[in-house]
């Protein structure tokens, strides 16, 4: 670690230990930059650990946040989303202007990639025409030295008018500096200067019309900039239309004044406004690389990113290629997750055992042994699932190759209505829905993101698995491999037909382009990669964590009650032993609920039993096959099964059993595949969209859809299978 | 691509270059966000680049245009009018 980076962390973790107070306001900056300025790194190098995640007010884009103490103030740092511009089409760029715009943060500063500064000082222009306090800072400058590039950092700053500092973030260089310019800004010791480019003659006349119209409404220009809103207005930015019609007293003037100029510009110079505007930009950036950037000697564009990507992005190596990539990072995920996920597994079946020993008996007893801890152990058994599936997605996508996996698998994709990254949470939801969910996140479009969501837990998990392997084995004994593969694939083609119905119908509208940068490769810092492992750890628990054992609390209660001693069905059961008694009159709420709904049941071929087993399912599928066991022993109490879990027992007594045929088999098996994901699924549902409305939606559409096909194929089976 | 005597009328767009072709933006003919996307990568009048390579199906692209890579799918291709250069 870099001494200058160290230093001041450790100056504001003596301030944390000695409480000292400060009086004097809080200075809040905000960094900003393109995706691939190496933002997170700035953002790191300077609130280290000290770093807050919540979200954007009415929106899911996780806002990361963290205070420092330097030089006697308190800086608060806010990491805007990264952004390639500030137009209104996605949500993060509206994120990020909306947020300059009303929150009005003391100090903005833009990072930029000394190696691309054409592509990211067209950013650093729009933040200056927003009239925004700005600070640039040439970041990854190593990088560009390497490269023969030579930047006349004090030229540019003067040309541009705005203070540049030079930084290598991965390294904590230049961070001092950077706070110090942003302090000396704050105090007025250092200007950023608000002129902006000349956009010409006509361009110029035009804007100064739009100003004018729009000055008409002096508290609408105390509140967004008359200046800037008058570019977007000539570059037909929507959001600004979508303000000045609601907010602005003379909106119809406004309005009306900018349809006429932009007619008059598109006659002068035969192409629209916005592309004259975006043109004036980057010529004058050209302009200012020229005067302060020298190349020396030039790149050759073989560098090593080409080199990679002539063999990754190979026309017929990419998938492949990919595919490979894909199956290491599953590979690492679930070889080192599963055992750990196991330990945790039997660690807290044994300290559910243990508490039941050590409490006096009672309701007391099961509800914390087998409601709260087999609960908290169903949230935790998945953490180092999510941890591991995290950090190989975020070194997937910090290296670069996150792009290129998009660009591979995009023309698929499609087809179906989706986007190319959406490969990225079906293929983690084979291994468990929970970190899909998740990864869906790497879609920007809203509408791509819930359409993977609520598709991905179609994909059979690793829960899933186990118990339609033990199915099929059960009721197509002589083609139980044939089956399963068949099953398999039946889950990855419904998730795309749903998928693509679902685009149609209730998530139509534009597709989101695919217009992206590849960003050259790169090796992210070990400190990036453990902080976000981190956060996503602690996310986890913090959100999920807290919905899931409430839900189990309330499926241990309609398993438990009304509570006889001897009639204990605990879902997840921690102490199985404890099964082999009787059933009581009756039985539970949920063997009341399965017994109630059989007649609808019956129509896939399903009894009250499977009902019972299938509902416990929802806390997590495993517990499908225990809760058959459970219940084959309460029905037959004279000869209860041994040990109610055991597969082979399950596998025959599914098979033995005249109420169950092989078509009733095959509805009970596409059931299990489609029907309600596992309660941590939904969980996350909830987290990752924001509203109890998509996890209630989910719940609702896969049951139904599950269940219509789990009659048809019991109906079809009864015809077609003997 | 070698085929540069085509019928005058007939425009060129970028979903026609082989990879390997240099090309010159004309105009961009693509409207709302699409449109915005492509200015922001930079995709304005006389700007150069080149098409680097293509995926599987020929389907989306890559392109190389101020020194950075953008890949696009073949048909937001199609708005962007060009010219060859050599």
């Amino acid at each position: 670690m870099n001494f200058k980076g160290y230093r001041w962390r450790h100056r504001h973790r003596s301030w944390l230990a000695t409480g000292q107070q400060v009086k004097e306001p809080v200075i809040r900056i905000a960094l900003a930059g393109n995706p691939n300025s190496g933002k997170t790194s700035i953002f790191n190098a300077i609130t280290g650990q000290h770093q807050r995640v919540g979200n954007y007010p009415g929106v899911t884009v996780e806002k990361k946040f963290g205070r420092i103490f330097y030089r006697n103030r308190i800086l608060e740092v806010i990491d805007l989303p990264g952004t390639y511009s500030l137009s209104a089409y996605s949500l993060d760029e509206m994120v990020a202007r909306d947020f300059l715009v009303n929150e009005k943060p003391d100090i903005v500063i833009d990072i930029l990639d000394s190696t691309n500064l054409e592509r990211h000082l067209y950013l650093l222009l729009q933040f200056q025409e927003m009239g925004v306090p700005l600070i640039g800072a040439l970041n990854m400058a190593d990088e560009a030295e390497s490269k023969g590039l030579i930047i006349d950092v004090e030229n540019l700053s003067q040309i541009l008018g705005i203070p540049l500092v030079r930084t290598v973030g991965n390294k904590g260089e230049g961070i001092e500096e950077l706070l110090t310019a942003a302090l000396d800004l704050y105090n007025g010791r250092l200007s950023s200067s608000q002129r902006h480019l000349n956009y010409g003659v006509h361009v110029e006349e035009a804007h100064n019309q739009v100003i004018a119209a729009l000055e008409q409404d002096e508290e609408f220009t105390k509140k967004y900039p008359a200046h800037w809103l008058a570019i977007k207005l000539l570059e037909e930015d929507p959001d600004a239309q979508k303000k000045v019609q609601q907010e602005h007293t003379k909106a119809d003037t406004v309005l009306s004044v900018t349809e006429s100029v932009k007619k008059n510009l598109t006659r002068q110079y035969q192409t629209e406004a916005r592309n004259i505007v975006s043109e004036q930009r980057y010529a004058y950036i050209h302009g200012a690389i020229k005067e302060a950037v020298r190349q020396n000697p030039p790149t050759s564009p073989y560098d090593l990113t080409e080199r990679i990507d002539r063999i990754v992005l190979h026309r017929f190596l990419g998938i492949p290629i990919f595919l490979g990539v894909m199956f290491l990072i599953y590979q690492f995920t679930f070889r080192l997750g599963n055992p750990l996920s196991d330990l945790i597994g039997n660690f807290f079946t044994l300290l559910g055992r243990a508490v039941h020993g050590w409490l006096p008996e009672g309701i007391l007893q099961d509800l914390i042994s087998n409601g709260i801890i087999g609960g908290v152990g169903s949230v935790i058994v998945f953490l180092p699932l999510v941890v591991l599936l995290m950090l190989g997605l975020a070194f997937l996508e910090d290296t670069g190759y996150m792009a290129r996996a998009a660009f591979v698998m995009d023309k698929f994709f499609h087809l179906f209505g989706l986007h190319g990254r959406s490969f990225i949470p079906f293929m983690v939801a084979t291994g468990c829905a929970v970190p899909g969910v998740m990864s869906a996140r790497l879609l920007a479009n809203p509408k791509d993101r819930i359409v993977t969501i609520l598709v991905t837990p179609f994909m059979m998990c690793g829960a899933k698995a186990p118990v339609i392997a033990i199915l099929t084995a059960a009721f197509f004994p002589e083609h139980s491999a044939l089956v399963f593969w068949g099953v398999w694939m039946l889950s990855w083609l419904m998730a795309f037909c749903v998928a693509l119905i679902f685009r149609r119908t209730l998530f139509r509208g534009e597709q989101t382009p695919f217009v992206m940068e590849l960003p050259p490769y790169r090796l992210p810092t070990l400190q990036t990669i453990l902080l976000h492992m981190w956060q996503k750890a602690r996310e986890y628990l913090k959100k999920a964590g807290t919905i899931i054992l409430a839900a189990s609390i309330v499926i241990w209660f309609l398993f438990t009650f009304p509570h006889s001693k001897a009639n204990d069905t605990g879902v997840g059961s921690v102490c199985q032993s404890e099964i082999l008694a009787p059933a009581a009159q009756g039985g539970s709420y949920a063997v009341r609920i399965g017994r109630a709904v059989e007649p609808v049941l019956k129509l896939a071929g399903f009894d009250w039993k499977l009902g019972v087993a299938l509902f416990a399912g929802v806390a997590a599928k495993e517990v499908i096959i225990s809760t058959l066991g459970i219940l084959y022993g309460i029905e037959n109490a004279a000869a209860p099964a041994a040990n109610g879990t055991s597969n082979l027992n399950i596998r025959d007594l599914l098979r033995n059993d005249p109420d169950y045929s092989r078509a009733s088999g095959l509805a009970l098996i596409i059931f299990v595949l489609f029907y309600t994901p596992c309660l941590a699924t939904l969980a996350m549902i909830k987290k990752e969209l924001g509203s109890w409305k998509w996890p209630l939606f989910e719940a609702g559409y896969t049951l139904t859809f599950a269940f219509l096909l789990a009659i048809a194929s019991f109906q079809l089976g009864k015809l077609l299978l003997v | 691509m070698t085929n540069t005597n085509f019928p005058k009328k007939s425009v060129l767009t970028l979903d026609k270059l082989a990879p390997g072709s240099h090309f010159c933006i004309q105009r961009i003919r693509a409207h709302g966000e699409v449109g915005q996307r492509l200015l922001d990568m930079g995709f304005i009048r006389n700007a150069t680049g080149q098409v680097l390579r293509e995926a599987l199906f020929r389907d989306p692209i890559e392109v190389i245009l101020n020194g950075s890579r953008i890949s696009l799918r073949r048909s937001e291709a199609r708005l962007i009018e060009v010219i060859l250069i050599s």
